[in-house]
């Protein structure tokens, strides 16, 4: 996928005019969003299980090496191949080496945000192999030539007379605007394709080291398809995905797919250790596993960055984020959109290619709240931001205005001392005046109006520190 | 001097790179610290697993109650029947209802018994069981293709289960000669005998036994959890079952 990074405020105008877009992001917070709430309150032990998934994550990203290295010993002990693919070019290449090597003609995949990463299937295309998108969303968003707007629900900004009407258009069908008859429709498309494609490509979910087992999450049923029906059958992962154990997965899928969409558990859970056996009955006769970095070493470098790396793919900070639920995920311009996107994006497409992302939050921490894994996203966004004003890691980046970075100096030195802090809100009620447009105020002035311009600043009564002070005597 | 095998330079430069990226030189030949297991220490896993074999029986009775609350909830039809030839007075009803000309089934035990009565004689319901005759290559080949095509074309299909969950409302199935991947996902409609016993209290319990079973080199090459009818809900939320997988499961728990 050609990163648009660059063009964040032109997508969030345009999503923010659409009301269709509007329409359907109004459902994250009632649909996604409230299920998550509801069965982690239904799980026991929900905060002490997030502690546990986020030490064990962190332990295997401290020894990453030491784990892929015993993940892709067990996967060939477990007769499969195992490729460690540096970027998305050498990955699509192994791809299409044994695509070609076996002579397939058409692809069936399940969803996988690294192939759209990897921009996978234009690739193929290109070699004269068909890739086939078989979870319905992406199925949707493939026909439509678009991209997902949604790591979970892909063609969520879309309604039934736009799907309708592509159907029409691309499959020859007839208008058809109930839903359940486009989701048959798609079944009958697809299982014909299942049966006819030489190879399935499926994403990860989890990797088990001590097992060389692929795990993966899914609803429709296109994820066992996938891994069933073809005779090769290629998983692509990140290399972030490891756990330890097989007893680690209870804990994991618990957290990934009660964050992700509310259910205790997805109607499929499919974990696959290498190819059919001879003593199996059905299943592929060629299993690889192709480990990819394509920029995640450079997250993993950075100290300040690499907890981005324990991100389960769950979707829940884009449904908790105030941004997101507005602009959605086309504005993001990338593969991974919301606050987690905003931190992982500038480090695989380059910070200077994406200097809109670590802005595009109120900092409110609801993104924090929500993972599963507690990731500091509002502590990395600063950071990316503190490097786009001030950072020397990325110099060719230092293209912010004077004002803005001194303002960013000065909120620092105001962090760091009790005292300058209290100056700082003593002077910040004096200046509200200035900032809130009920007062009748025009905003400020000059380099710093971008503050001013989209945001209003309430009225503030009480400095935090003096409210602390009597709420406490009370 | 043999050549290195394909790959081993981009798998040495991919785990030279991440090192790099860690701030080591030298490989980690054991991680820093035991992991911080979910569940315990490798080496007290025997104990974990005597401790929930003892439990699945001793509780069988309340394990199989809150299975056949759990199960509804996550969108399974939940029966409870007496023995396996009530299950397969049921399994006519199904088929009955569905107007079935074909169905196939694993040869789970208890699908066996369950069909031993013969419940669909005189319906002309044809009945294919997972068998691969493995003769010869081609025979095999053959019996593959037959069977791949007896599962596509079904309008039901059976299966025992190997665990039950009653945390989540699942059925899990791992191979076995005459267990198949497709039986529980081509068909349009799946219904799962579920015996006594077999069920587990949660999700910990199952991949506990799971490992030990992976330590005894019998870990199959796939495992299907199945958690309710297959789903989507990616066209403005509407919840439609039935995409890929069956869109109508039935959870039969005997005894």
């Amino acid at each position: 996928m050609e990163p648009r990074t660059r063009q964040f405020r032109q997508g969030s105008a345009s999503a923010l005019a659409d009301e269709q877009v509007q329409r359907n992001l109004e459902g994250l917070y009632s649909g996604f969003h409230s299920a998550r709430i509801t069965a982690s309150a239904a799980t026991a032990n929900w905060d002490e299980l997030r502690d546990r998934g986020r030490e064990i994550k962190w332990h295997v990203i401290e020894n990453l090496d030491y784990y892929l290295e015993l993940l892709a010993t067990n996967v060939e002990r477990a007769g499969g191949k195992v490729f460690f693919a540096r970027d998305a070019e050498a990955a699509s290449n192994y791809v299409v080496s044994v695509a070609n090597s076996r002579g397939v003609e058409m692809v069936v995949k399940s969803k996988s945000m690294l192939s759209e990463e990897m921009g996978l299937n234009e690739r193929l295309e290109s070699e004269g192999i068909e890739p086939v998108e078989t979870d319905l969303g992406e199925y949707i968003v493939q026909l439509a030539g678009d991209t997902p707007f949604h790591i979970i629900a892909p063609a969520i900004h879309k309604s039934r007379e736009q799907v309708s009407d592509l159907f029409a258009e691309k499959l020859g069908t007839d208008r058809i605007e109930d839903i359940e008859e486009l989701t048959r429709e798609a079944r009958r498309q697809l299982r014909e394709k299942f049966i006819a494609a030489g190879m399935g490509i499926s994403g990860a979910n989890f990797l088990v080291a001590e097992s060389g087992t692929v795990t993966l999450v899914t609803n429709e049923g296109n994820g066992r398809m996938v891994t069933s029906m073809p005779k090769v059958h290629i998983a692509i992962s990140g290399m972030e995905k490891v756990v330890p154990s097989i007893e680690d997965l209870g804990l994991f899928l618990r957290l990934l797919i009660r964050s992700a969409t509310g259910q205790m558990l997805s109607s499929y859970v499919t974990t696959v250790t290498g190819p059919r056996p001879q003593e199996e009955e059905d299943g592929p006769e060629e299993f690889h596993l192709v480990i990819v970095d394509n920029g995640r070493s450079r997250l993993l470098a950075d100290e300040h960055l690499r907890e981005g790396l324990l991100c389960l793919r769950c979707g829940a900070c884009l449904n908790a984020c105030p941004v997101y639920r507005k602009v959605g995920g086309h504005a993001y311009g990338w593969v991974y959109p919301g606050p987690i996107g905003s931190v992982v994006s500038p480090m695989l497409t380059g910070l200077s290619d994406a200097k809109d992302l670590p802005y595009a939050s109120t900092l409110c921490g609801a993104c924090k709240e929500a993972c599963p894994v507690r990731i500091d996203i509002p502590r990395m966004l600063l950071y990316l931001r503190k490097e786009l004003t001030q950072g020397d890691s990325y110099p060719a980046d230092r293209s912010v205005d004077t004002a803005e970075r001194m303002a960013m100096k000065g909120w620092q030195a105001s962090m760091s001392s009790g005292s300058s802090m209290q100056f700082a809100n003593w002077v910040g009620r004096l200046g509200q005046s200035l900032l809130s447009r009920q007062s009748g105020s025009p905003g400020l002035p000059g380099p710093l109006s971008g503050w001013t311009d989209h945001r209003d600043m309430p009225e503030l009564k009480e400095s935090f520190r003096s409210r602390w002070k009597r709420l406490q005597k009370e | 001097m043999e050549e290195a095998p394909k790959g081993m330079n981009e798998r040495a430069e991919f785990l030279q790179q991440i090192r790099k990226s860690l701030g080591r030189s030298e490989p980690s030949i054991a991680p820093d610290g035991p992991p911080p297991a979910a569940r315990g220490p490798a080496d007290e896993l025997m104990a974990r697993v005597e401790a929930i074999e003892d439990l699945a029986s001793a509780d069988a009775e309340e394990l199989m109650a809150e299975l056949a609350v759990s199960g509804e909830a996550s969108g399974w039809v939940v029966s409870r029947v007496a023995d396996a030839e009530e299950a397969g007075r049921y399994m006519l009803e199904v088929a009955r209802d569905l107007e079935a000309r074909s169905a196939v089934h694993s040869l789970h035990d208890v699908v066996r018994e369950a069909l031993g009565g013969d419940p669909f004689s005189g319906t002309g319901i044809e009945l294919t069981p997972v068998a691969v005759d493995r003769a010869d290559e081609d025979a095999e080949r053959e019996s593959r293709a037959v069977l791949r095509a007896a599962m596509a074309g079904a309008d039901l299909g059976i299966t025992g289960v190997d665990y039950a969950i009653a945390e989540t409302g699942t059925c899990v199935i791992i191979p076995a000669s005459g267990s198949s991947r497709l039986v529980s996902l081509l068909p349009p409609v799946h219904i799962a005998l579920i015996e006594r016993g077999q069920v587990l209290p949660s999700l910990d319990e199952l991949f506990t036994l799971r490992r030990r079973d992976f330590m005894n080199g019998d870990l199959g090459s796939y495992m299907n959890l199945i958690t309710g009818p297959s789903r989507t809900a990616d066209i403005e939320y509407q919840l439609v079952t039935g995409v890929h997988g069956p869109g109508e499961v039935h959870m039969v728990l005997i005894g």
